[in-house]
């Protein structure tokens, strides 16, 4: 077992890690910004060295000081967080290079999901079933629109390189088609540094359905059920629940059983979530995480594990210990993501926590990195904490959601609470009803 | 009249205590107390203990602070551009680049700092005088640790 992790990430996943290893006996180091010299898991790690300042291409992101700093404090393995370097090939191939282990896929799996038009061809490969589409990149404007005829309008134009809801364009007609390709493609090259793009058919109300993988290095793949996150703006997730409100048993066994048996075939270690679009019944795989997810806490509510805790024990060559008639759902869980927004502009809104008050209480945790007195600072993503609740039934965990949200005191900012207790009490969310456009339109609308 | 505090009568069986234990255990110094009094028991010839590892937050402020207290102006501070391990030294052996009292030229190199095995020269940023030097040869530096001070 690891003597020392470094954790490469900051914020309430640094914090969710540090956790894990001090309750394995494990030491710390935590590496930061200037910026987070006083952040709440730089404060208890075992050791922590400033690696650079605020910007996150020189601090989280920089590859050489993140790994002079393993080296000079010793660390015996890196855990990647999610974000920064996570999903970086590069970086994971970097650490292995320097002699330490890095907790996470091999860097050929990271490399391969990386690339949205590769992971899909290996999803179908692997027996997974995938939206129709150009089927690989659209080289030509001829192409694009020959391939939107056969799978038939609206479609998506979305770019190879890219990921997280970022860079893509539907179009409803070939003229939109011939402009979105341009607008794409651009977009594409300037912010992932690749303008390849490819097409897919656009699905007009589905849900988004995620279903969790944990594997060890000795073939020994979980699947531990799926999450819902429908409810996302601008491609950016608020709120995810586990189970999925729109499955049963049935379906629930089948898309785990279909992912599951994809990643034994793809010798996967480590954890990763296959995401996938679902619609009239029918699941359609967009493309798959090769690392821990912001959500994962739902999940583990509902299973009874702790993911980083199993994603250090599989790195350090241990076996899972259990197998998959070995996994339990119990109740459900949800998880709202509170940002430092306001809850109707969204307008960002860094600043000085002052009263600072956790809800508690059965079936509540809270994942944040927040203490009264701590500056959020600018220079990052705007997520400052994660409630996440969980009841024997759906109702149960709605209604100590909703009483959780009303305990919860950030003062000294605007936040995204009040945002999460209209949502609570909207029929649409309570009746489980809802698809990926929902939210957008609900916020929207305005206030009710 | 001047009342003077009363003294503790001194606890013999205490201090050998204390000393045994010193002994046992190899440590340079025990302290001890209660009742709003202390005992400190120390080894008089306790060799100093090098401490060598990543360096913690709390511990570099108060270097820093102490190393930059009582400076005059048109002083400046040289920090550490990147982590990595510093060396006042072209190679080991050699003399160091710089000690304190030395007049520098801009551009001159004051410190090595190694990453990944690569040497990056620290320049002085103009001419002046070094004052203080706060990191020891080999030391392992945090990105913005103080280095020097040049007047």
């Amino acid at each position: 077992m690891f003597e020392k992790v470094l954790i490469a990430n900051r914020g309430e996943i640094a914090l969710r890690i540090h956790r894990a290893c001090r309750e394995m006996g494990i030491g710390t180091v935590a590496v930061h910004s200037t910026a987070d010299a006083d952040a709440m898991h730089v404060r208890l790690a075992d050791e922590s060295v400033c690696i650079g300042p605020p910007p996150a291409q020189k601090s989280y992101m920089n590859i050489p000081a993140i790994l002079t700093a393993a080296a000079i404090s010793n660390a015996d393995a890196i855990h990647p967080g999610y974000g920064f370097l996570s999903e970086n090939a590069d970086f994971a191939t970097m650490v292995e290079e320097h002699g330490f282990t890095f907790i996470g896929p091999t860097p050929e799996h990271i490399r391969i999901m990386g690339n949205k038009v590769a992971a899909k061809k290996a999803a179908r490969d692997a027996g997974i079933p995938v939206v129709s589409g150009s089927d690989g990149p659209v080289v030509s404007t001829k192409m694009a629109l020959e391939v939107a005829e056969e799978i038939s309008y609206p479609v998506i134009i979305k770019a190879s390189a890219g990921g997280g809801g970022r860079g893509m364009k539907v179009a409803h007609s070939p003229e939109d088609l011939r402009q979105g390709l341009k607008a794409a493609r651009n977009e594409a090259l300037a912010v992932f540094g690749n303008g390849e793009v490819y097409i897919e058919r656009f699905l007009s109300h589905p849900r988004h359905i995620e279903v969790q993988i944990l594997a060890d290095l000795y073939g020994t793949v979980v699947h531990l059920g799926e999450r819902d996150c429908s409810l996302q703006r601008r491609h950016q997730k608020l709120l995810e629940e586990a189970p999925s409100p729109a499955l049963n048993d049935k379906e629930r066994d089948k898309i785990g059983a279909i992912a599951r048996n994809a990643m034994i075939s793809m010798g996967y270690r480590s954890v990763g979530t296959l995401e996938f679009l679902y619609q009239d019944d029918a699941f359609y795989f967009i493309e798959m995480n090769t690392r821990l997810q912001v959500e994962h806490p739902v999940t583990e509510m509902i299973c009874g594990l702790d993911l980083v805790r199993e994603m250090v024990r599989v790195a350090a060559g241990a076996p899972l210990g259990f197998s998959q008639k070995d996994i339990r759902f119990s109740g459900h869980a949800i998880e709202c993501r509170i940002t430092a927004e306001h809850p109707e502009t969204f307008i960002p809104s860094p600043g000085r926590v002052e009263d600072y008050h956790a809800p508690g209480g059965l079936g509540v945790r809270v994942d944040s990195a927040l203490y009264s007195g701590y500056a959020v600072p600018p220079h990052y993503d705007s997520m400052i904490a994660k409630l996440i609740v969980h009841g024997a039934t759906r109702n149960e965990c709605l209604m100590r959601l909703r009483r959780a949200l009303g305990e919860y005191v950030i003062g000294g900012l605007d936040t995204t609470i009040a945002l999460h207790q209209r949502l609570v009490a909207e029929p649409a969310f309570v009746n489980g009803d809802y698809d990926i456009h929902w939210l957008e339109r609900f916020v929207d609308s305005g206030s009710s | 009249m001047v009342k003077s505090p009363q003294k503790p009568d001194v606890d013999e069986d205490l201090v050998r205590k204390l000393a045994k234990l010193l002994e046992e255990t190899g440590l340079s110094e025990i302290e001890y107390g209660k009742d709003g009094w202390h005992m400190r028991v120390a080894k008089a010839s306790a060799a100093p203990v090098s401490v060598a590892m990543a360096p913690m937050p709390a511990d570099d402020e108060t270097v820093a602070e102490d190393g930059t207290q009582g400076l005059s102006e048109n002083t400046e501070i040289i920090t550490s551009p990147m982590v990595g391990v510093a060396y006042n030294t072209p190679e080991p052996g050699a003399p160091p680049f710089v000690k304190v009292g030395d007049h520098v030229t801009a551009r001159q190199t004051l410190f090595l700092i190694e990453a990944m095995k690569v040497f990056n020269p620290i320049e002085a940023p103009r001419d002046g005088t070094v004052v203080r030097i706060m990191v020891s040869n080999g030391t392992p530096v945090e990105y913005d640790e103080p280095l020097l001070v040049i007047e």
